[in-house]
């Protein structure tokens, strides 16, 4: 688990060239969901609040943002986890997506209130691309898990 | 919010609300605390130490591509760059040669108008980490930190231009806000004329844009933008960037100016950090 992490944590601050970016998926969020779901118990939401600490010590503006936001969902997402477990992959992807965009939409808000607004629409690209490449990154994990 | 009922570890579930409010609060505390009170700098400082050797492991394999690349290099390219250099070196010693005496010259001139923006008298040169920061705002990491005296707000520039200031520092590393950003202002002035104004990023690294100069305005494309030395951040007179294009409307009261930055700002690895005396 912390391995995945840290390895999610790497491709976020992996250099990409500029036009793509943009379609960078949040990987750390990915995989902090990916384990809400699966073993809420191993890291649940102390894994969340460290990675969310992460992300905002890597680029976040108000220090605790991205810790907040990604707190919040990976709650949802423990809470229903027993759900998405048995959801078909389309299924999954489609909740993934309803967790990534609260979780942008949590960080829209407080960029906001803390007057640094970013209101570029591509920001709203990142919850489409983290529901398509869900089901990559799960059926990584679930292969890494199996081992 | 629901209350959580579930068949597996039950017996924690009632600590999922509990535990989700307990660091929703801490998280909410930190975010206050660095907002409002800009306590949290020490942190952020010991935090970013402890990601740096993930930034670092990051950028290694760049670093060792470039020097492999390098190292194998032909003569004829090394001979080739050898020229270029020789020749550019000369062009430069040429430029030179009036330098002394102009900055003399503009120091004297200076103190005549009692101007308080100085000459830059100290500089070092950093580089620019290979890390992505945000996709959204145009930010660099920067092996230059606080161990090299580098401040918030200190001036950044390349070898083309104003590039941008410090926005954040940590022991090792600081972090540079680029001229392009969104929310980035720089107080600027024509050159042909000395027409102030301010120019804005517009979070494209090739594209700045002009808002606030009026359709009867004295520019046109072509004039070459430097920093005007108001605002006390950027030293007086270097470039900025070139207007490449004037729309204007005469039903709108201010024209459209798009500006093309004179540093290269997603190119540049080698920037430098200056220091300024004041004049006085």
């Amino acid at each position: 688990m912390t391995i995945s992490a840290l390895v999610a944590l790497m491709l976020a601050i992996m250099p990409l060239p500029y036009p793509l970016d943009v379609l960078r998926p949040d990987f750390l969020v990915l995989v902090v969901f990916y384990w809400s779901i699966l073993a809420p118990r191993t890291g649940g939401l102390s894994l969340a609040f460290v990675a969310g600490l992460a992300l905002d010590v890597l680029h976040g503006i108000v220090l605790g943002q991205h810790a907040f936001a990604l707190t919040l969902m990976a709650a949802w997402a423990t809470q229903v986890r027993l759900r998405v477990r048995v959801f078909s992959m389309l299924q999954q992807s489609l909740t993934i997506f309803a967790f990534l965009a609260g979780y942008q939409f949590i960080l829209f808000w407080i960029d906001g209130a803390t007057g640094n607004p970013v209101t570029f629409l591509s920001r709203w690209f990142a919850p489409v691309i983290g529901a398509l490449v869900w089901p990559a990154i799960a059926g990584v994990l679930n292969r890494l898990n199996d081992r | 919010m629901v209350a959580f009922r579930s068949a597996d570890n039950s017996g924690r579930q009632s600590g999922l609300l509990l535990r989700c409010v307990l660091y929703c609060l801490l998280a909410i505390g930190l975010m206050i605390l660095d907002k409002r009170y800009d306590q949290l700098s020490s942190i952020r400082r010991g935090l970013s130490v402890v990601v740096y050797p993930l930034q670092v492991a990051i950028t290694s394999p760049f670093e060792a591509w470039d020097w492999l690349r390098d190292s194998f290099r032909t003569r004829d390219a090394l001979r080739a760059d050898r020229a270029r250099l020789e020749q550019e070196l000369r062009i430069a010693r040429f430029r030179l040669q009036r330098f002394d005496a102009l900055e003399t010259e503009v120091r004297q001139l200076q103190a005549l108008r009692e101007n308080t923006t100085g000459v830059a008298h100290k500089f070092i040169v950093g580089d620019v980490m290979n890390v992505d920061l945000d996709a959204f705002r145009a930010r660099v990491l920067v092996d230059k930190g606080a161990r090299d005296g580098v401040f918030v707000g200190q001036a950044v520039l390349d070898e083309g231009g104003v590039f941008g200031q410090v926005s954040r520092i940590s022991e090792l590393t600081c972090e540079v806000i680029l001229i392009s950003d969104a929310t980035h202002a720089i107080p600027a002035q024509v050159n042909r004329n000395g027409l102030r104004t301010v120019v804005l990023g517009s979070g494209d690294p090739n594209h700045l844009k002009l808002p606030y100069v009026s359709t009867a305005a004295d520019i046109v494309k072509g004039d070459l933008l430097v920093t005007s030395g108001l605002g006390g951040v950027f030293p007086a007179g270097y470039p900025v960037g070139t207007v490449i294009d004037v729309r204007r409307d005469p039903a709108a009261s201010l024209a459209e100016v798009d500006v093309q930055p004179a540093a290269a700002l997603d190119r540049s690895r080698l920037l430098l950090f200056i220091w300024v005396d004041a004049a006085k």
